[in-house]
């Protein structure tokens, strides 16, 4: 086991170096010159050119990445080149609005698309289990962008119950982590469906019956524990993707999160803040999975790993 | 409520020069003042820094919390505002009155010392984006606490226009300016509260304001929202109270949401979409001005932008130095044919190069131009390159037109010229080269305004026959406000001013 948990973080560690490398380069080679994106259209080539030293762009290449590397060991990932702040800052500063969407889009995702499945299962062939999957086929298949405006001009301009957009209090949360969730739930209701049915038809449910457990508890101890691990994977993988950011949502709802910074800072060739939100959220990512890989030998002891 | 209104006193005891302010009744200035804006703007800020960013929404946050020494009417006239008074001495100097009385939010008299911070500063630190405007400026000499004179190493005519886009600041910010710009003051209107990175900035009355009546509200709060659609929800749910870039066809919706009020006014800006003038197509003359006989204006402005557009007389809009009437360029695609057949022209292909998403409506644009144009025989290849991209492959010289625009800031064409006209500054864009036009360029950077009219006019009557660019129309700036809102005026330099606007 504990070979197992070193073999796991140092590979997490090359994953990451190999991110960062990655970043760096594609980043410098794409097209683009990030001092004329900050300069107006009409500022002089000799402005360019200064303001490009200036950001220390005309180093060479391994030069630029090692100091690059040195400054990232200290905690320092650069000068914002938009900002004019430290890069660091300027995506931690976005970090509450996208950890608290995150959160209680998730949050919404397990509540619904978990209850969902299980009445769709139970309940199978049941009109319960037809709206199910009407839900299901909606919340996969809406575009994020459509629904998002939609609930926009309903709840915010129509009804005026919530804000329409913007980032104060709860209830500006509502419509942007519906709009996000409306995916996931999806995706999560017809997964936990698909597996309890599959381990609802299987012998020591039967078993479980005969003895005279009660439905409730054969279904939520018995089956949903079981059905529970395919759902960790794939909430592993949307927890990640939404800490990462959520673009569409966030610039529909004027939301100042982690997706919509990168998106613009790509746009702007602001480099090292594109590096910063990629290596925290890569970081994330691969800890959350490693999280979720070691969280299976405990919520399944059949699995183990040498 | 009570807390400023005690320091305003305690303030005012201790200024004299606000004496005249402080005879006026206190009941009557509270009740002018009250209510708070929001406004929802379509770029979020960047930066607290005015020398630090050429954005016109972080200027129009800005300019409610520093003043410059110079403003902007609406309709083009400089007026004073931290100079009481300016004048050319010679064609390379410039000497400025400064206000008596002003003070800065932390209660630092403004003098001379603030202007010859401030221009060192933005002249001397090559890291800030406006650096490169000041590097003209020879020396920035303080005659007395109130005077001010700035020598320039060539004619800078344009200098004052240039001052409207730069606040002054207290010499106190030296060495500190991290901390400084974390919490900045200015003389301006508003006193900076707070700001939350990429949502919102809050600013509140500053009180002793030198322009006695104003603010007309306690609180202003800036909103950033980048998508218009969202912008617009906003305000219809009433949310907010007045929004930029309103693209023509969401004006309808607008206009019959009771409450809102849509508004425009012809910008300081013309499209232009330049020919890449070393490439074959554009090196050719005849070649230009058939794609420019060959495109209908009227039916673009027209049905496409909805009417929200104007037709060009000339590269300068209207209200601008420079602008004169040399008369709408004609569509004659009889014409344009004939001229290429003449030329030899056949299967010319041309490279339409857009900045994705740049310009209301462009892509819609480009691909009826692509229409109009392969009408007369030239096939158009529509490349729509995000930003970054379509600069790069500008710089590179790969395009033979490219779909831009130019916001005539501050107010003066001076930038536009010298950038795109001489061979300096189109080496890496145009390739624009023409000693006549360098020179008359050069001749009119003097600060006589007849003087430099006149060499505009000759500027634009030798680039309205040569056509290195085509000018398709003068934009026009649209905005939406709710109908509790007092006073605004729709800034044809796409600001959003509220210094003097109040709330019902």
């Amino acid at each position: 086991m504990h070979a197992y948990v070193l073999r796991r973080v140092w590979q997490s560690a090359v994953t990451l170096i190999g991110v960062s490398i990655l970043v760096f380069v594609i980043l410098r080679v794409i097209p683009g010159d990030p001092a004329k994106m900050l300069l107006p259209e009409g500022a002089p080539e000799s402005a360019v050119e200064a303001l490009n030293r200036h950001l220390g762009l005309r180093e060479p290449l391994w030069v630029q990445y090692g100091i690059f590397l040195r400054s990232v060991v200290r905690g320092d990932f650069g000068q914002s080149f938009q900002y004019r702040a430290p890069a660091l800052r300027v995506v931690v500063e976005r970090v509450p609005a996208t950890i608290q969407l995150a959160l209680s889009a998730m949050a919404l995702t397990v509540l619904l698309g978990v209850s969902i499945g299980i009445v769709a299962a139970v309940r199978q062939g049941s009109a319960y289990d037809y709206a199910g999957t009407v839900l299901a086929v909606l919340g996969q298949s809406l575009p994020n962008f459509w629904l998002g405006i939609m609930l926009m001009l309903l709840f915010g301009v129509t009804l005026r119950w919530l804000p329409t957009s913007g980032f104060h209090g709860w209830q500006s949360l509502v419509l942007p982590s519906v709009t996000l969730a409306a995916f996931p739930t999806a995706l999560v209701a017809r997964l936990t469906r698909s597996s309890l049915l599959e381990i609802l038809g299987q012998e020591y449910i039967r078993t479980g019956r005969a003895k005279g457990l009660g439905e409730p508890r054969v279904i939520l101890r018995h089956a949903l524990k079981n059905a529970t691990i395919p759902l960790l994977t794939v909430l592993g993988l949307q927890i990640g993707t939404l800490l990462g950011g959520a673009v569409i949502t966030e610039s529909i709802f004027a939301w100042p999160g982690m997706g919509k910074l990168v998106v613009d800072a790509i746009f702007f060739r602001d480099f090292p803040v594109v590096q910063t939100i990629l290596i925290l959220s890569a970081t994330i990512f691969v800890v959350i999975n490693l999280l979720v890989d070691l969280l299976y030998t405990v919520i399944d002891p059949r699995i183990r790993y040498g | 409520m009570e807390n400023p209104r005690l320091s305003r006193r305690r303030f005012l005891l201790g200024s004299g020069a606000a004496l005249g302010v402080a005879a006026r009744p206190r009941a009557a200035r509270a009740q002018a003042r009250r209510g708070q804006i929001i406004a929802g703007l379509s770029e979020r800020m960047l930066t607290l820094d005015p020398a630090n960013h050429y954005s016109i929404s972080s200027t129009s946050v800005l300019r409610h919390v520093y003043d410059p020494l110079l403003d902007v009417t609406n309709d083009d006239k400089f007026v004073p505002a931290l100079a009481e008074s300016w004048k050319a001495v010679n064609n390379t100097t410039w000497r400025f009155t400064l206000r008596r009385g002003v003070r800065f939010h932390d209660g630092t008299p403004f003098t001379a010392d603030s202007v010859l911070f401030t221009l060192k500063r933005v002249r001397d630190n090559t890291k800030l984006i406006k650096s490169f405007v000041y590097q003209d400026i020879e020396e920035v000499r303080k005659d007395d606490d109130y005077t001010v004179t700035v020598t320039t190493k060539r004619p800078f005519g344009s200098l004052p226009a240039h001052l409207t886009m730069l606040g002054m600041l207290p010499p106190g910010a030296a060495g500190n300016e991290d901390a400084f710009f974390g919490k900045p003051v200015g003389t301006g209107p508003f006193r900076f509260v707070s700001w939350t990175h990429g949502d919102h900035v809050d600013l509140e009355a500053n009180a002793p304001y030198w322009k006695p009546s104003l603010p007309k509200v306690e609180k202003l709060t800036v909103r950033f929202i980048p998508e218009l659609s969202t912008r617009a929800a906003a305000l219809r749910a009433g949310e907010i109270h007045v929004i930029d870039r309103v693209w023509p066809d969401m004006v309808q919706t607008l206009k019959t949401t009771p409450g809102i009020k849509v508004l425009d006014t012809p910008a300081v800006e013309a499209q232009r979409w330049h020919f890449q003038l070393a490439r074959e197509a554009g090196k050719d003359p005849r070649v230009r001005h058939a794609v420019s006989l060959a495109i209908d204006r009227n039916t673009i402005i027209k049905e496409l932008l909805l009417g929200y557009a104007r037709p060009v007389v000339s590269p300068i809009p209207p209200g601008l130095i420079g602008h004169t009437n040399l008369g709408q360029k004609p569509y004659d695609p009889d014409k344009a044919r004939a001229i290429l057949k003449q030329a030899g022209y056949q299967n010319l292909t041309l490279d339409f190069v857009l900045m994705k998403d740049l310009y209301p409506k462009q892509l819609e644009i480009a691909q009826a131009v692509a229409a109009m144009l392969s009408d007369v025989g030239i096939k158009v290849n529509i490349r729509n390159l995000e930003i970054a991209t379509a600069r790069e492959q500008r710089t590179a010289g790969n395009y033979d037109l490219f779909f831009s625009g130019w916001a005539h800031m501050p107010h003066d064409p001076d930038w536009y010229f010298g950038q795109w006209f001489t061979k300096a500054g189109a080496e890496k864009l145009t390739r624009f080269s023409d000693p006549r036009v360098e020179q008359l360029i050069a001749e009119g950077r003097v600060p006589d305004p007849r003087m430099r009219q006149q060499k505009y006019e000759e500027i634009e009557k030798i680039l309205w026959e040569e056509e290195p660019e085509i000018w398709p129309y003068y934009s026009v700036a649209i905005y939406a406000i709710s109908d509790k809102l007092r006073n605004f005026e729709a800034r044809r330099d796409y600001y959003v001013l509220l210094n003097e606007v109040g709330i019902a």
